[in-house]
């Protein structure tokens, strides 16, 4: 199952390099349309990864999404595509399938909206129900990334029955693969800045207070890839994983853009150099769908109301890596 | 096995038959900037990918239970600013106790006396024996390294001689790398043993060396040719009785009042021929194959375990909201690093040495170790007016004074960034 993981995020990385060039990612993120980029990833057919066979998906697994979310990190995928996906897992669970062409945000509560000025859908929960409404985007897109402070609910065209709080879960479990994505490639980017620009006649990567910088990066960066896969275990997304995943991937977030910068210097923050494509998006996420507190509280709660004697015995029982069980459609 | 991927097994297949080049499984396998070439420039052979996700096996939780019921029966008594110690808890007739159990060398093959079980069931027993601060140290150095090396690099005779006493726990190990001028850089060990009729004479020092004074052998890092200029090369690595002439174990008194550690001097002392293990010359090798198994296990986590679940605990079902998250934000921290340990023990299951992985694990689980009580004591000291727990006081100071220690031992934070930076291709 390991190496079919990697088949299907491999091949997903080609489509999205092939589509979201740094380029592409200027023009969206000035045109505000979605287009080329969303048809273009559309056509690959993963948008109905998590939608079960039956239902006309693919039918993967939570855990088996987790590398192709980390991807679109990788690649700062402006639009929704992978809150889409989880979006039309969730809808296809309540035997209801989202319009074709319907760009989906998560619209949990949150301090800002990613994403929402290049949607035209959301998904809603409003106690036990979640709703699939139209939308526009309300407020002010204060990182020019598209994310708004709101959204206008429009017309509802679906609504099917949902555990409470589970929009929230699945938003921050997204925000923290596409994260930890982002944050791998700013490692990768560091690393290869710090090995091209020369100072005092040698490049950075020389110096040993970089590289020891280099060297944490590479911890946090790894901690929160960690963190984020965990929260894709199970059969649906559960607090204290997901609670886990965006509590440490916000705290790695804040260190891994300390040293990416650091490492740049200036350059780092211009509009014409990559960097800051990603941890602009690093930096809304962080206010997106629960802070590190919020989370950490979250966590601190079910630690202490779990029967676990210890927090090894509580990390075993509720945030342990844990063998996915697939569900073969009824009648094989 | 038939994976059916439905629809996008078949875009799948037609991405692939639309490819110029091999499938490649590194973390960015294609241009994101300017084109294919700059990418394949830059190794990263560090991602998520060093670290699989990995399950402990089902048959491992009989084990766990088993565990659970002695440590329960075997420390009800001891008070938690007690077993804070953890691997610094020297108790030889729990180590004796927990040998009759055959948990003493519990991956040595039984033909040795060991219990021939996998390196999972280690994982298991280890991490409740740390969670629960029981007090290993009298075999853990035997149990951890000098067993596992002296099967793979003994001869027939040390092995039979060895590792059915250290299974006893009736010989316990320390080891002998630090001198006095050779800390960080160890490659400049000094200590030496000269090639005389039928075996060795030993000469020099060796400091920091943990319960020597307890303990019945030490396996020495020395020199057997050349000079602290050669560096690695001309090392061996020795098992040096302690009771012989010309050995002398002197405690080092720390500030907190405990002795854990030593310094042990060598005055001409004679070896028999086999107290050599391994190869003449192959000390530096011997001690790097160690390394991964000192660095990946959960013993670079765990060192404040008791004190945060003291604290959790009487933090009671409805904590104040700051207590809450803090936490929740060092189990998150935790619970990653757990993840990794595992991994690599399936990595070493596998006869793999993730070496670089477990200095990157274990600076980042040194630093969550002592972060733990730093935390901690910021939260209970944060209400003056209020009275605090005693016991989480007196833990709390045990762990405030020595946590410094945490990321020294077994390498420093230092050497080790410097291990994750050649890891990251930059040196």
């Amino acid at each position: 199952m390991k190496e079919e993981a990697a088949y299907l995020a491999d091949a997903f990385r080609r489509v999205i390099a092939g589509t979201v060039t740094p380029q592409a990612i200027r023009i969206a993120e000035r045109s505000l349309n979605r287009e080329p980029i969303w048809s273009a990833l559309a056509a690959s057919g993963f948008l109905d990864a998590l939608v079960p066979e039956e239902a006309g998906g693919a039918g993967i697994t939570q855990d088996q999404a987790f590398p192709l979310i980390l991807a679109l990190g990788e690649h700062a995928v402006p639009v929704p595509f992978a809150e889409t996906m989880v979006a039309r897992g969730l809808l296809a669970a309540g035997a209801v399938q989202a319009p074709e062409e319907a760009a989906i945000i998560l619209a949990a509560g949150s301090a800002v909206q990613p994403c929402a000025a290049f949607a035209d859908h959301a998904l809603v929960q409003v106690e036990d129900r979640l709703l699939l409404t139209k939308i526009e985007p309300g407020g002010d897109d204060i990182f020019r990334l598209g994310g708004t402070l709101g959204i206008r609910r429009g017309e509802v065209l679906a609504a099917i029955p949902a555990e409470p709080g589970i929009l929230l879960r699945a938003a921050a479990a997204v925000s923290a693969a596409q994260m930890a994505g982002a944050m791998a490639r700013m490692l990768e980017m560091t690393l290869r800045y710090a090995g091209e620009r020369k100072q005092f006649g040698k490049p950075l990567g020389k110096f040993q207070a970089i590289q020891q910088q280099l060297a944490v990066m590479a911890e946090q960066v790894i901690s929160a890839q960690v963190a984020a896969r965990s929260a894709f275990c199970g059969t649906q997304f559960e607090q204290a994983r997901v609670a886990a995943a965006k509590c440490r991937t916000n705290e790695a977030a804040e260190l891994v853009c300390a040293i990416a910068h650091a490492v740049h210097g200036a350059i780092g923050v211009t509009e014409e150099f990559d960097l800051q494509l990603y941890s602009r998006r690093l930096k809304q996420w962080q206010l997106a769908y629960g802070s590190a507190s919020f989370w950490g509280e979250e966590l601190g709660r079910i630690r202490v109301a779990a029967a676990s004697v210890t927090s090894a015995d509580f990390i075993r029982s509720h945030l342990a890596y844990q063998e996915q069980v697939r569900q073969f459609p009824k009648g094989r | 096995m038939l994976f059916c991927l439905g629809r996008v097994q078949i875009r799948v297949r037609q991405l692939f038959l639309s490819l110029d080049r091999p499938a490649q499984l590194s973390n960015f396998s294609a241009g994101h900037t300017e084109g294919l070439a700059d990418h394949e420039d830059t190794i990263v052979t560090l991602n998520i990918d060093s670290f699989p996700p990995t399950l402990l096996p089902g048959y491992t939780d009989a084990l766990r239970s088993e565990v659970k019921l002695f440590i329960a029966e075997q420390l009800a008594d001891l008070p938690p600013h007690r077993r804070a110690r953890t691997w610094a808890g020297f108790d030889a007739d729990f180590s004796k106790a927990m040998a009759k159990r055959g948990w003493v060398g519990l991956t040595m093959p039984k033909a040795y006396g060991g219990a021939g079980l996998d390196p999972y069931c280690r994982f298991v027993l280890v991490e409740e024996l740390l969670a629960a601060g029981a007090p290993v140290a009298a075999h853990w150095i035997a149990d951890r390294q000098s067993a596992p090396l002296i099967l793979h690099y003994g001869t027939e005779a040390q092995r039979a001689f060895f590792i059915p006493r250290i299974c006893r726990a009736e010989l316990f190990f320390c080891i002998g790398m630090s001198e006095p001028n050779s800390g960080s850089d160890l490659a400049s060990v000094s200590a030496r043993a000269d090639r005389v009729e039928g075996g060795w004479k030993l000469n020099g020092q060796k400091v920091w060396t943990t319960y020597a004074h307890k303990s019945h052998y030490m396996i020495a890092l020395v020199r057997t040719s050349g000079s602290s200029e050669d560096r690695q090369h001309g090392l061996s690595q020795f098992l040096v009785d302690l009771s012989l002439p010309g050995v002398t174990v002197n405690p080092i008194r720390l500030g907190t009042g405990d002795t854990d550690f030593n310094e042990v001097f060598f005055e001409d002392v004679n070896l028999p021929e086999d107290a050599l293990v391994g190869t003449e010359g192959n000390g530096w090798a011997q001690v790097n194959a160690e390394l991964a198994f000192e660095r990946s296990g959960p013993e670079r986590i765990y060192s404040s375990l008791v004190l945060l679940d003291l604290w959790a605990k009487l933090l009671g079902p409805d904590p104040e909201p700051d207590d809450a998250a803090r936490l929740g934000r060092l189990i998150a921290r935790l619970a990653p690093l757990r993840e990794m340990s595992v991994s690599m023990t399936g990595l070493i299951a596998q006869g793999k040495t993730p070496l670089i992985e477990a200095a990157l694990f274990k600076d980042l689980g040194t630093e969550l170790e002592q972060q733990i009580p730093a935390e901690i004591a910021d939260a209970v000291a944060g209400h003056p007016d209020r009275a605090s727990d005693p016991e989480v006081l007196r833990t709390l100071a045990y762990l405030m004074q020595l946590n410094h220690v945490f990321s020294l031992r077994g390498g420093t934070r230092e050497i080790l960034r410097g291990m994750i930076a050649r890891g990251l291709g930059l040196r």
